[in-house]
């Protein structure tokens, strides 16, 4: 790997961060952005640098980053676009660790020339830049946090597996607020903007070697080169998978990602080859990489057979419809396992997949029920269907749920319909690593796509 | 580059072209239909007119030295002032089903191949799969298989199911061609193909 994507460490895992831009009046991005280190409990040293102040906040403020005494690792600059070229610079000369640009300017207002100058520098430096035009990263596991957004207004994901590449910073806050909100972990959010310097291709590649990171959204508007990004996802997709969201699809969206970015965004046609060949999962809509990036924690299926267990009749019918229509199969139950449910079903129930435990189940019948399909090996995964409405379902249904999870036996998915009270169920229940959907054509699809990655996976290991 | 030109080279490239010849005038177009053996099909080729069928410049199943005098002078007055370069003589396709590959050279991604069903089945249906060059076999196999009308082509209503391998050859060739020769746009239509091969009827490409 090249030296300058290791040396994203700099920016990701600093001991002292600067901050060229600060702020000492509030709202401004270079206050919220010291507020934010503040607030985050941030362990290393924030620097304020601004020749106006003398410290903003409690924190030291320098004129210079020059004149910070030590080693700088990360400096985050947030002033007017024609004051970066000499920033840039300057962070040369004390040869900080790496640079994160927030400030727009550039590409996306036709300022080209101020673009090239940060490229000169950065190249004969070496020194690895985020952006311009982007929020820059956030990191929850040392807190580095460049996202200009105040953290009561966009609340900051807990720490996890999850990385997020997004070239639009608009997209990549609102999923980070809907991540934090749903109990999603982050491992890395990278917003980068024009990718002046790095691209999507230099991140894919420090995240395929990054220990926290398990799996990576990668949400692209027009690629800076193409068949780099195509190559690389290839390689990246064998060890970790990418859910990628294209946007731009048709002509005036793609025109408005151009304006937006400064990159020009490809046909819609190649980008999706290229995900197919590389066996990426590509994801239509944002709620979409939702319902996809959080089953992708289940152990790998081996196959496409799907155990069915529901407390509504209905809802089971409807889910057997999904799984169908997304290719996949009804499992067959085992001898042993029919001879099991049967004990577990009141006298009128009736075994068969979808397995309807009908409205009088209680918590221990469904959990009698998952360890029997868990036990199945006609079985390859379960779609469990906990409609809350019904009286003897409680909460401890999500410990059962909880267990299975934690027992990493074979991916499940929770599906649950329902208004409010359901749906604080299903917060939960995602909160605990359970995947949880409100509807059976969500869990399916989503099912599907861990399915077609499990059997590239296994394919690939054979190979 | 003229018609003939592009077609040498296409069989340069190893494409197997349906045997045609380009006629000047009625005596050609007889000994050339003679030659290559009934059946046959005229083609008007001038530069100035794309859609050939739309000006009545096409004329298929011809069986005979008298039908081919008829068509021959039907398509010389189909094309009225146009410059001519003359009249196609092609040998007549096999019968089986009409794809489309077509190729492209995108911007970001480099060449890819784009296959799809002829007719309406592009046209309205917008049916088409595509893969980025180079191909290998498995990425054929999956282009087929994600066309909406792939039973066409895997023997729907008891007609037997197209060569695989010929189409997985053309496409590679297809991907080498655009290659070698840095093509910017390429389409091989029709390619009428059956259990057995296939016939490129018509091809255009651009640099």
């Amino acid at each position: 790997m090249d030296r300058r994507i290791r040396s994203l460490d700099h920016i990701f895992n600093p001991k002292v961060v600067a901050i060229v831009g600060a702020s000492a009046t509030p709202n401004k991005i270079g206050n919220v952005l010291i507020k934010n280190f503040y607030d985050a409990r941030f362990q290393g040293r924030v620097c304020p640098v601004n020749p106006k102040y003398a410290d903003i906040m409690g924190f030291r403020c320098y004129p210079t980053v020059e004149s910070i005494p030590g080693k700088v690792d990360c400096v985050i600059i947030a002033t007017p676009a024609e004051t970066v070229p000499e920033i840039m610079e300057e962070c040369a000369r004390k040869e900080v660790g790496g640079v994160i640009i927030l400030s727009g300017g550039f590409e996306e207002v036709k300022r080209d020339d101020l673009a090239l100058k940060i490229r000169e520098v950065a190249d004969k430096s070496g020194i690895p830049v985020i952006g311009p035009n982007c929020l820059g990263v956030y990191n929850p596991y040392t807190k580095v946090d460049s996202i200009f957004l105040p953290t009561y207004k966009l609340e900051r994901p807990k720490a996890g597996g999850i990385a997020f590449i997004t070239q639009s910073g608009a997209v990549g806050s609102t999923v980070m607020d809907l991540a934090a909100y749903n109990g999603l972990g982050i491992s890395k959010f990278i917003s980068y903007g024009n990718s002046t310097v790095l691209d999507e291709s230099d991140y894919l590649e420090y995240l395929m070697q990054d220990e926290e990171t398990e799996i990576i959204i990668l949400y692209i508007e027009g690629a800076k080169d193409g068949r780099r990004l195509y190559e690389t996802m290839k390689k990246v997709n064998k060890v970790k998978p990418i859910i990628a969201l294209k946007a731009g699809r048709g002509r005036g969206a793609a025109a408005a990602a151009r304006s937006h970015t400064g990159n020009i965004a490809g046909s819609y046609l190649a980008y999706q080859a290229a995900f197919k060949q590389a066996k990426v999962t590509e994801a239509n809509t944002l709620g979409e990489v939702f319902d996809i990036v959080k089953i992708f924690n289940q152990p790998k299926p081996k196959g496409k057979r799907v155990g069915v267990i529901t407390n509504g009749g209905g809802i089971g019918v409807l889910t057997a419809d999904a799984i169908e229509s997304e290719g996949l199969e009804i499992a067959q139950f085992s001898d042993e396992t029919r001879a099991g449910l049967a004990k577990i079903l009141p006298s009128y129930g009736n075994v068969a997949n979808p397995l309807d435990l009908v409205a009088d189940a209680g918590v221990e019948a469904y959990g009698k029920a998952i360890d029997l399909m868990m036990a199945d090996k006609n079985i390859d995964a379960l779609l469990i269907i906990i409609l809350t409405q019904t009286p003897p379902i409680d909460e401890r249904i999500i410990h059962v749920l909880s267990r299975v999870v934690d027992e990493k036996q074979k991916a499940i998915a929770t599906i649950s319909i329902g208004g409010a009270y359901t749906e604080t169920y299903r917060k939960i229940l995602e909160g605990k690593g359970v995947p949880s959907y409100d509807s059976p054509n969500s869990a399916a699809r989503a099912m599907e796509r861990l399915m077609t990655y499990a059997k590239y996976r296994e394919l690939l290991g054979k190979k | 580059m003229t018609l003939i030109d592009d077609f040498a080279l296409l069989e340069k490239h190893g494409f197997k072209l349906l045997p045609y010849s380009l006629a000047k005038n009625e005596k050609e177009a007889l000994a050339a239909a003679k030659k290559i053996g009934y059946p046959v099909a005229l083609k008007i080729v001038s530069p100035g007119i794309t859609h050939k069928t739309d000006v009545g410049g096409v004329k298929l199943k011809i069986k005979d030295e008298r039908s081919l005098r008829i068509a021959y002078e039907e398509i010389i007055q189909s094309a009225g002032s146009a410059k001519l370069d003359g009249v196609l003589v092609q040998k007549m396709a096999r019968k089986g089903v009409e794809l489309i590959i077509g190729g492209k050279k995108d911007p970001q991604f480099g060449h890819m191949i784009i296959l799809g069903l002829g007719g309406i089945y592009v046209e309205i249906f917008r049916d088409i799969s595509a893969r980025l060059c180079p191909l290998v076999s498995e990425d054929v196999d999956e282009m087929i298989a994600e066309l909406k009308s792939h039973p066409l082509l895997e023997g729907a209503r008891g007609k037997k199911p197209i060569n695989k391998k010929v189409l997985e050859q053309l496409a590679l060739r297809a991907c080498r061609f655009m290659a070698q020769e840095d093509i910017t746009e390429m389409d091989l239509n029709p390619v009428i193909i059956d259990e057995k091969g296939c016939d490129i009827v018509d091809a255009r490409f651009s640099r």
